[in-house]
């Protein structure tokens, strides 16, 4: 690899690149993280020794691709055939040597790998006209799982640097202004305006700035900023690289948690290869900018995702939030002043300065631009990483490309923007997503997870989860949020055991808008939005827990009992599945459940096929 | 800095007058604090007054890691900032002349500051052996 | 020194100041439990809550914590806001759960009428109320010997592995920074016990008493540039000492 000194080398070697790389037949094995817990590595491994075995004269590396993840993480692992785009799903290990036959020699397709249309049950061939991808647009995500991350070659010859190649040529000004066009907003959830931020740190005079990139995505089901981080981490380097442009900064951050291992090594990775091309270091591609970047790797902790708990955490103290009275724009890291992005912000940089700030305000809302990266999660059939454009619906989301809700249960809510969102229920499906319209309905944007929920979801317990996961990420650093959250459990507790009292809403409520006022960081100020929003929406099961002592969702195991009704064809499933072999029977017997061994899980509900299991109240037992 | 703070140590009769009233100036919930003058008995009706000197160059004040012991422009004392002092004695165990106490009762820095400009055991002292002029 | 308006009324700040000891200097009430002038503000406690606004907000307004807000020219602060007061209350009401018999949380409830705590008291009530004083200032003398361990509710302050902290001097700093004296300590005239450490004094050559710890004064003299040769008599035995001295001077 040698050293680009000018924009022409680099256009010069993109050209060369594309011709060596694009347009060829090529595997694409998915080994994005959820593709690798499903054995994609071993699929690559395979194909990669069938490839060699049969000693084609090109070199291996060019039939076979590992891409970063592709999204539809819920049919993995995958594999996609190109040019023509061929998509499998749920490759194995024993699929290898077929496909390889079939596809790869012979252009023939195997049928039965295929994405099967749930409806009519059609197979679907091409990867773009499945409905998961049919229904969106990629901009952050732009060429994730379309190359291989490990390669700087492979990235370029898929347009990575081509923003910062016209970004070189602009002035500071002329980036940020783009950049207000295009109205990119903070994709890590607050929704600041990307430029205010820029502006304010251009306009501060400091020897030295700095730029971060916040990669410590913590969130319970968020995962938009790893697969990128992994599938992609080009796109980062340079979105990092412009904005250092524009601020006049040097140095730079990515801030990487602690359980994105692979993410670190993608990125390890591309920017020694940036370094090596002239691309990070002195005098970036000859035009007299410096800038490098060093990865700061976390501890694990949810709250250093919280912007200036983060800076701390890259300075090596404890990762506790400050006041933000005076902004890191001013005084952020080392007291410099400090520009921190998200990794899908970033991401999008490079996409904005190529196509115009006015082309990615032609996409979303008003007031939210562009497009957003969402963690589908929960109980939705197509489970995955998908983007698409501001204001989309919910019910678009979850339908279409989620494909609707597992084995066609009635849709309850869904959960946005990680611990610290809300619940939206069904009447608000309708709902165009942005900021906004999130806020509004008591949820937020946050990091772009979202967990669907289902009727056999118990909205109580959901607030009870959050809750423990904001109790054990607390920092304890200021009173509200350390206690305040502790007091809320307790609550909880009595309630999911039937030992609620009315006056507990009360309380919960009173407590709840402390927080929300007193609490130092946002950690601790959207604390309570899992609790309020589903007791505004679902108020009527808090009730049934308090008042009835019994949960309607069959979720709360102290307050429900289930029983086998005698029409039960003995099919046995429910007996194989009961984790605790509380449930007795013969086959093609009438089943029974042993009450003292009984754990109310609700497993054999959720398995018996011809829903013959209940659950009803339980007589809770006095004293 | 108006005003001075005279010893005329020849003319002290050691009637305690002034440890009295400087323990009562300090007092706090009705309990006197510890006396910041101290008289020695040096022979009958004579006594030797040990007070704060407020040096131009404290070692007190560079002593203390906190700068909790600043000079007071308008008294020329040197007072005590108690919101900053943390009773790490420090300033106790460096004055070369003994004058800053720790004060078992109340837990704190016991030093002379001039009553704030209006020394009390002035007025206190029959034989006007203190005077603040 | 710009002005500014506090419940109605004109006082005069300096800029960049933190507002609640511009507030304290004006003789305002306000409580604060985190709040030390030797500290650098933190923020921990969130009772020292106001809101504040500006003529040029025009309606807008927002609640910070006054340890933490820097004074600028034309704030209006309200310290007794509704919704300030509202938050304080609960503030309060939390704490009081924790350390439901420590005197000072049972007071300032006292003061906010609150008799009992609408929460779940603890089972094990403590007097720590991790406003984190004594590790700030621990770690502003430059020893850090015990700090905030573990987050969320299991936080407390400790030594490091719960040991004797080596790099405790036994100043004793953090003992009487605390507010509620909840961190304990033992001393006579010759040894000092503080964290499970032992320290020996520093004796005076006439007397034998101590005052300070011998680690202490070898620190502090290195780190604030004293002759350690001052340190060889109590205050006492000084004052015996001069006084005789001015009595010879005085013959």
């Amino acid at each position: 690899m040698k050293k680009l000194k000018s924009l022409k080398e680099l256009s010069d070697l993109r050209k060369k690149l594309e011709k060596e790389y694009n347009n060829k037949k090529e595997i694409f094995v998915c080994c994005g993280t959820g593709c690798r817990a499903n054995n994609s590595l071993k699929i690559a491994e395979d194909f990669e020794k069938i490839l060699k075995e049969n000693k084609k004269e090109i070199p291996v590396i060019r039939y076979l691709k590992k891409t970063g993840c592709h999204g539809f993480c819920e049919k993995g692992p995958l594999v996609i055939i190109m040019p023509e785009e061929i998509f499998y799903c749920k490759v194995k290990e024993k699929d290898v040597q077929e496909i390889y036959e079939k596809t790869i020699l012979k252009n023939e397709v195997v049928k039965r790998l295929l994405y099967k249309e749930p409806k009519e049950k059609k197979e679907i061939e091409k990867y773009k006209e499945i409905p998961f991808y049919k229904n969106q647009f990629r901009i952050a995500m732009r060429n994730i799982g379309k190359l291989d991350p490990f390669s700087i070659e492979d990235s370029i010859s898929k347009g990575a640097y081509l923003g910062l190649e016209k970004a070189l040529k602009m002035k500071p000004e002329e980036i940020i202004e783009e950049i207000k066009k295009s109205g990119l907003r903070g994709r890590g959830g607050a929704g600041f305006l990307t430029w205010r931020k820029w502006e304010a740190a251009r306009k501060e005079k400091s020897d030295i700035k700095y730029i971060i990139c916040n990669g410590d995505e913590g969130d319970p089901g968020a995962f938009k900023d790893r697969s990128i981080m992994e599938g992609d981490p080009h796109s980062v380097i340079e979105g990092m690289i412009i904005a250092s442009l524009a601020v006049g900064a040097n140095e730079g951050y990515i801030y990487v948690r602690d359980e994105y291992p692979l993410a670190v090594e993608t990125l390890k990775k591309a920017i020694e290869e940036c370094r090596k091309l002239g691309i990070l270091g002195e005098n970036i591609l000859g035009k007299g900018h410096t800038f490098d970047i060093k990865i700061s790797r976390g501890g694990g902790a949810f709250v250093c995702g919280e912007s200036s708990a983060l800076i701390r955490s890259v300075m090596g103290k404890v990762g506790e939030p400050r006041a933000k009275y005076i902004h890191a724009t001013e005084k952020g890291l080392y007291d410099r002043p400090t520009v921190l992005n998200n990794v899908e912000t970033l991401a999008d940089v490079g996409a904005i300065i190529l196509n115009g700030g006015e082309w990615f305000a032609s996409f979303g809302t008003e007031k939210s631009k562009g497009t957003k990266c969402f963690s589908l999660v929960g109980k939705v059939k197509n489970t995955g990483l998908i983007e698409l454009p501001m204001g989309t619906t919910l019910r678009k989301i979850i339908y279409d490309i989620g494909g609707g809700i597992v084995k066609d249960k009635k849709f309850k809510a869904v959960q946005t923007g990680g611990p610290s969102g809300g619940c939206v229920p069904e009447a608000l499906l309708d709902l165009p997503v942005d900021y906004e319209k999130l806020t509004e309905a008591g949820s937020m944007m946050g990091s772009g997870g979202m967990i669907v929920m289902d009727e056999r979801t118990c909205m109580v317990d959901v607030a009870r989860y959050f809750l423990k996961f904001l109790l054990e990420e607390s920092c304890g650093k200021c009173t509200p949020c350390r206690e305040g959250l502790r007091q809320l459990m307790a609550i909880y507790e009595k309630i999911v055991k039937g030992e609620g009292k009315e006056e507990d809403l009360d309380k919960i409520k009173k407590l709840s808008s402390a927080m929300k006022v007193a609490s130092l960081c946002d950690l601790g100020r959207s604390a309570p939005n899992p609790v309020l929003s589903t007791l505004k929406y679902f108020e009527e099961e808090y009730i049934a827990h308090i008042k009835d002592k019994f949960c309607p969702a069959g979720v709360c195991s102290d307050l429900v009992i289930y029983e086998i009704l005698e029409t039960c064809n003995g099919c046995g499933a429910c007996r194989r599945i009961c984790p605790v072999s509380a449930i007795e029977g013969k086959q093609k017997e009438l089943h029974k459940i042993i009450e003292e061994k009984c754990i109310s899980c609700g497993s054999c509900y959720d398995v018996c096929p011809i829903n013959v299991i209940i659950y009803k109240k339980k007589e809770l037992r006095n004293g | 800095m108006e005003k001075i703070y005279r010893v005329e140590t020849y003319k002290c009769i050691a009637c305690g007058k002034c440890e009295l009233a400087c323990g009562f100036a300090h007092s706090k919930d009705g309990k006197a604090g510890t006396s910041r003058i101290k008289i020695k008995k040096i022979g009958i009706e004579k006594g030797m007054v040990v007070v704060c000197f407020q040096c131009v160059e404290a070692l007190c004040v560079k002593s203390c890691p906190v700068g909790a012991l600043v000079r007071n422009e308008e008294t020329g004392a040197v007072d005590l900032l108690e919101e900053k002092c943390i009773k790490c004695k420090m300033c106790v165990i460096s004055c070369p002349f003994g004058n800053i106490q720790w004060d078992e009762n109340f837990e704190e820095i016991a030093k002379c500051d001039l009553c704030k400009g209006d020394p009390q055991c002035v007025p206190f002292c029959p034989t006007k052996a203190l005077s603040y002029l | 020194m710009v002005e500014i308006i506090v419940d109605g009324k004109k006082i005069k700040a300096r800029e960049g100041n933190y507002l609640l000891r511009e507030l304290k200097i004006n003789g305002i009430k306000i409580p604060a439990l985190c709040d030390h002038l030797s500290v650098e503000p933190w923020g921990g406690c969130r009772l020292c809550l106001v809101k504040i606004t500006k003529e040029e907000w025009k309606g807008w307004s927002k609640i910070v914590a006054s340890c933490l807000y820097p004074v600028e020219s034309g704030l209006i602060v309200s310290t007794k806001d509704k919704e300030v007061e509202k938050a304080r209350k609960e503030v309060i009401n939390l704490m009081l759960a924790r350390s439901p018999q420590t005197p000072l949380i049972v007071e300032l409830a006292k003061e906010y009428g609150i008799e009992k705590t609408d929460y779940e008291e603890y089972k094990e009530p403590t007097d720590c109320i991790l406003c984190g004083l004594c590790t700030r200032i621990c770690d502003q003398l430059g020893m850090s010997a015990i700090s905030l361990v573990n987050r969320g509710i299991g936080r407390e302050v400790a030594p490091p592995f719960n040991l004797e902290p080596p790099d405790c001097i036994g100043c004793l700093s953090c003992a009487y920074i605390c507010p509620t004296k909840f961190i304990k300590f033992e001393e006579n005239e010759k040894k000092r016990k503080i964290w499970g450490k032992e320290f020996e004094k520093l004796l005076c050559k006439n007397c034998g008493s101590g005052t300070v710890t011998k680690m202490e004064a070898e620190y502090f003299s290195k780190k604030q540039g004293l002759d350690p040769s001052v340190f060889e008599l109590c205050d006492k035995c000084k004052r015996e000492y001069y006084s005789k001295k001015f009595e010879e001077l005085q013959r």
